[in-house]
This record gives structure tokens, sequence and C-alpha cells, in this order.
């Protein structure tokens, strides 16, 4: 095999995205925890957490325009680094919407109630959690085939999304909230939100692993 | 690729005594675009760029089956007209090669050999060739001085518009900028973009950063096969053979 210390370079890399990608999912996992637990230190330790996954996001950055501009990388090398270089942005910005759940878990009063059918809510919170998880796996498997069912999935996501909004905005209309309450109703509308989009960025990754395993661009809406 | 194609080759096969430089090799080259041949040494890229002008018919004991078609006709016939040929498909070689003469009489060199003695008449062509070889700036104050005296990206520039001269379709140019330093070679990639309006261009280049910067599509050659054809965005970044994918990321052997 030629070239082995760029050959060597580019695993690293590519175990840097992974390293960085299992730090979000185990964040996204503490926050939901938190959530349902809660449990406000472990809130303020992701909050905490948060500067561990934008450091990764500027190394790894930094490692793709060094092999850019060093390596002239082609085909599915080249596909791999801008693959890294878009997801650590997806990655990174999960990580911040994770920062913005614990904030709110932090405010919201303890115990957290969730003011609507909690099947639904539970639901939305392990689908999202899966496919953030499953969207690391897909970068690290190259599983393409996984990678395109993100977009049905999401779909279901953005309809319990919607459902759940719907019921939240019906309570408070309906006077169902008492005024202590409605705070902690607007946070829960917040963090939903902040869960839509994280599943959002999950698509994302999975487009961007279908470009990188098979080069074609129409995964890139 | 829908262009209109400028060479149509079918089925080409060479061998150099028993060897078999070439295998089979099919490749349509479009109209006014810029078509890079890559591959290792020895993988049949000159060897396929010299037949298009008929200059492996130099080497001894040289067997070609198979058809080049341009305008029309098999190249490889043996009743074609090469030297009519070699003025309709130009040649640029690795190493600049100006004759030991004036500027002017390098460029003038080729239309006085088809007939064009008017002082005005060559004078008319060796301007506009050496503007079109974007060389006319740098040396129009010195026509008459020896082109020896001219640096290698300027030498090289000056064979350019010394083939421009004779008014060719095709311009062949094996490793045009290797001997070369980045400055001049950059010229070099300037000028085959600017070229590829009025002429049709192959260029063989071992620099696959330069196929990538100057060509509108790259064929691939591995042990005489023309492993891959495809644009060049296509190529280098989602290359459809596994031995194109090992040879443009460097991987090879």
């Amino acid at each position: 095999m030629a070239r082995t210390r760029y050959v060597r370079k580019l695993k690293e890399l590519r175990q840097n995205v992974i390293d960085m990608g299992v730090l979000t999912v185990r964040s996204v996992e503490d926050v939901l925890t938190a959530l349902e637990m809660s449990d406000t230190a472990l809130a303020e330790c992701v909050i905490a957490n948060d500067d561990e996954i934008n450091n990764f996001d500027r190394k790894i950055e930094a490692q793709c325009m060094t092999l850019l501009a060093l390596e002239q990388p082609m085909a599915k090398d080249l596909r791999m680094i801008a693959t890294s270089l878009k997801m650590i942005t997806d990655l990174e910005r999960i990580g911040d919407f994770v920062v913005d759940i614990a904030e709110e878990v932090v405010t919201m009063a303890k115990p957290i109630r969730i003011p609507v059918s909690a099947t639904k809510f539970n639901e939305l919170v392990a689908d999202v959690k899966l496919m953030v998880a499953d969207s690391i796996e897909t970068y690290a498997t190259g599983n393409v085939q996984q990678a395109r069912s993100f977009e049905a999935r999401d779909d279901r996501i953005d309809f319990l999304f919607k459902n759940i909004v719907e019921s939240m905005v019906n309570a408070l209309a309906q006077g169902k909230c008492s005024t202590e309450t409605v705070a902690d109703v607007a946070s829960l509308l917040f963090i939903i939100r902040y869960l839509e989009r994280i599943a959002d960025h999950a698509v994302n990754i999975g487009n961007r692993v279908c470009y990188m395993e098979e080069g074609d661009r129409r995964y890139l809406k | 690729m829908n262009n209109s194609i400028e060479i149509s080759v079918k089925n080409l096969n060479l061998w150099f005594g028993k060897f078999q430089a070439l295998k089979n090799v099919s490749i349509d080259i479009q109209k006014n675009q810029v078509t890079a041949l890559i591959g290792p040494s020895g993988c049949g890229k000159s060897t396929f760029i010299k037949t298009l002008d008929r200059m492996n018919d130099l080497v001894d004991n040289v067997k070609t089956t198979g058809e080049v078609l341009y305008q029309g006709t098999n190249i490889l016939d043996s009743d074609t007209d090469v030297v009519e040929l070699r003025k309709q498909i130009g040649m640029v070689f690795q190493k600049p090669n100006p004759f030991p003469k004036s500027i002017f009489d390098n460029v003038a060199y080729g239309p006085r050999v088809h007939g064009v003695r008017k002082k005005q008449n060559l004078n008319e062509v060796v301007e506009r060739s050496l503007k079109a070889a974007a060389l006319w700036e740098e040396v129009k104050d010195r026509l008459n001085e020896s082109a020896l005296r001219l640096s290698g990206g300027q030498q090289q520039r000056l064979c350019i518009a010394r083939l421009l001269a004779v008014e060719p379709e095709v311009l062949l140019m094996d490793e045009p900028a290797s001997a070369l330093d980045p400055i001049a070679t950059s010229k070099i990639e300037d000028l085959i973009y600017e070229l590829k309006k009025d002429y049709t261009i192959i260029i063989v280049t071992h620099n696959m950063q330069q196929a990538a910067r100057v060509a509108t599509n790259t064929a691939f050659f591995y042990l005489g096969e023309l492993v891959e054809y495809a644009s060049t965005i296509d190529l280098f970044e989602r290359p459809r053979d596994k031995r194109t994918e090992d040879y443009v990321t460097g991987k090879f052997g």
C-alpha cells in the first residue's frame, strides 16, 4: 500500500469523527435522561461537556484542511474528507441543541411533568435518540441502506412533533395549565422543537454518508 | 458527453514486436474540449496519443489494428497523407524543441513549408499565432532573436505558436508542462483553457491536478487498456473502477 502516512492520517480523521459522534450521542442521551429524571446536576454536566464537542469540531476541521491543502485527496478519500468537514458542523449544532435543552431542564420546576400524552412524547424522544446514534453508525459502517431510511424516520418525527405541539397548545388554550406550569410548558415546546431539529441534522449526516459511499450528489439536498 | 466528436477510436490495438502496448481501446474525443490521458508510466497513454498523428510509424516493428476515425476517414489507412494529417493534428512535446532559428522563423516555418511566401502574410500569421499562444507581448520587440534565448515556458508557448501557425484542428500535448516551473506551468494551463475554444486538445499528463484543472474529460489508462473514461469531475470525485480509484488516490501497488 502506497502513501502510508496519508492513509494513516485519513484513518485518524475518520476515528476522530466517530469519537466526536459518540460523544454527541452520549450528550443527547444524557440530556434526555436529565429531562426524564429531572436531574439538574446531569443537565449542568451536559452543558459543561459541550466544550469537548466544540474542541473536536475545531480539531477535525484543521485535520480536513491540512489533508486538502497538502495531500490533494481524490475520489472516496476526497468524499470522506468533505463529508467529515460538513458532518462535524451537524454534530456541533446537535451539541448546541443539547445545551439548549439542558438549560431548559435546569430552569424547569422539578419534578418535570409532561402535560400531554407521555406515549407520544416518549416515542419522539426515543426516535430522536436512536436516529442520532444510527447516523454515527452509518458513517462508521458505510451502511447506505440504513442512511437512506432516515428521511422516512424523520417524517415520523415531524408528525409526532406537530402532534405534540398541537396537544400542548390545546392544553394551554383550554386553560388546563396552572399559572405555575405555563413557563414549563413553554420550555417543553422549545425542547421538542430542539429535538425535531436534532433529527434534521441526523438526516443531513445520513445524506452525507450516501454521498461519501456512492458519490451521488442527489442526496446533498 | 454529448458534444460533437472530433476523433473516434474504435478497437485500437498496437504491438511493438510481440509486446502489446494498446489493448482494444475505444474512445470518442469531443470537439473543442480538453481531454486528459492519465495513468502510470508504461500504461500506453503516450503511445495512444502518438497513434493519433501516426508518430508511431517512426518506430520499427509496429503493428496496429482497429480504427482512428478523423473527418470521416481511418487515419491508420496506408494511403493517409501523413504530412497533411500532422498539419491538422499537431503535437507539443514534453521538452520544448524550438528550432535554432529566430522566434519569427520558428513560427513562420510551417506556413513557409506549406507555401506561404509573402512577407506581409507571414507577418500576419506570426503575430496571430504568437498572440494565440499568449507570447506576443513578451517577444514582439525581439522577433529576430534566437528562440533558444527564451525561457523554458516561453519556448514551450513558442512551440505551441509554431503549431497554431499551420492552422491545425487538434493539438496533442505530451506532458507539455512537466519540464516547467509552477508559474510557466500555470501560463500553459491558462493557454490550454483559452485554446479549447478553437481547438480540440488531448493532453497526456502525469500531474493529476493538472488534468483536474484543465480537462473536461479524463481517460485513465492501465497496462495498455482504457480502464475508465468520464467527465473529469466524475473520474476524480467518483470513479467507477477500483483501479481508477486506487490510482487517483495514490494507493496503487
